[in-house]
C-alpha cells in the first residue's frame, strides 16, 4: 500500500476511513512479525511509513468528528467543554470585554459632557 | 328573598363550625420503632444541559494493541511443535479473555487456554494453547513465524 496522503483521504466517509484504518493496522501487525523473524530491509523500512499513515487516518477521523460536532453546537449556549476556547484557566475566569467595559449612567454622562480636551499651542 | 337565604346559610354554616370546631387536630403518626431514619426524598436523575466531552474516546485496547507480535525463540518453537501453543508478546494491560478474543479476531483461531506471565523487561508473554481442531504449526506458518 502506498503512503497515505491526508488530502486524498479527507473526502472519504467515516466507514471507509475505519476500514482503511483496520487494513493499515493489519499490515503493521504483519510487518511486526517480519521484524521479529528477521524480514527483508524493505519491510522493516515500511514500518515507519505505515505507522505514520495510521496517524494521518486517525487525525482525519478526529478532525471530521470534531467538525461535525462543532457544527451541531454552533450558536448554542452550552457547549461541551472541549469545544469551548481553551486559552488559559486565568483568562477563562476573567471578565468578558463587554462586562469589563460597563460603566454607570453617571459615568457615561460625565464622559460625554466632559471629555478629555486636546489643545494646540500656538508658537 | 335571596339575600335572606344567603345570610341564613351563612349563619347555619357558622353554627355548624362552632359545633365541630374550626381547626382540626392533627393526628400524630404512631412510631413503633425507637430509631429515626431520614425519610426518602425525591432523587432526580441527571439531565445534563451539555455533554462534558464532545464525543467519547475510542476504547484504548483494540485487538491490534493487545497482541504485539508472536515470539520466535527456540523455546517458543518447541511449544508450537510439542504443545500446540503459540507464544505472543502482549500489552501489559491485556487480560486473558482480551488476549483470547484478540487472537480469535486476528488469526481466526480458538484458544483452549491462555497462560500469561510478565517478563522481567516489563512485557507480557502469553502462551495460547489452541484447541484440537487447530494445528499450531499450520497457523504459525500462515502467520509467518515458521
Amino acid at each position: 500500500m502506498a503512503r497515505v496522503k491526508a488530502y486524498e483521504i479527507r473526502g472519504k466517509t467515516k466507514a471507509e476511513l475505519e476500514k482503511q484504518l483496520v487494513d493499515l493496522k493489519t499490515e503493521l501487525s504483519q510487518l511486526r512479525v517480519a521484524q521479529v523473524t528477521g524480514g527483508a530491509a524493505s519491510k522493516l523500512a515500511k514500518i515507519k511509513e505505515v505507522r505514520k499513515s495510521i496517524a494521518r487516518v486517525l487525525t482525519v477521523i478526529t478532525q471530521n468528528q470534531r467538525q461535525s460536532v462543532k457544527e451541531a453546537y454552533r450558536g448554542k449556549k452550552y457547549k461541551p467543554l472541549d469545544l469551548r476556547p481553551k486559552k488559559t484557566r486565568a483568562i477563562r475566569r476573567r471578565l468578558t470585554r463587554h462586562e469589563a467595559s460597563k460603566i454607570t449612567l453617571k459615568e457615561q454622562k460625565k464622559r460625554q459632557h466632559f471629555p478629555m480636551r486636546k489643545y494646540a499651542i500656538k508658537v | 328573598m335571596p339575600k335572606d337565604n344567603k345570610e341564613k346559610a351563612k349563619a347555619q354554616k357558622a353554627a355548624a363550625a362552632v359545633k365541630t370546631g374550626v381547626k382540626k387536630r392533627k393526628s400524630h403518626k404512631i412510631r413503633t420503632k425507637v430509631h429515626f431514619h431520614r425519610p426518602h426524598t425525591l432523587r432526580l436523575p441527571r439531565r445534563p444541559k451539555y455533554p462534558r466531552k464532545s464525543f467519547p474516546k475510542k476504547p484504548a485496547l483494540d485487538q491490534f494493541k493487545v497482541i504485539r507480535f508472536p515470539l520466535t525463540t527456540e523455546s517458543a518453537m518447541k511449544k508450537i511443535e510439542d504443545h500446540n501453543t503459540l507464544v505472543f508478546l502482549c500489552d501489559v494491560r491485556a487480560s486473558k479473555p482480551q488476549i483470547r478474543d484478540a487472537v480469535k479476531k486476528m488469526y481466526n483461531i480458538v484458544a483452549d487456554k491462555v497462560n500469561t506471565l510478565v517478563r522481567p523487561d516489563g512485557q507480557k508473554k502469553a502462551y495460547v494453547r489452541l484447541t484440537k481442531d487447530y494445528d499450531a504449526l499450520d497457523v504459525a506458518s500462515k502467520i509467518g513465524i515458521i
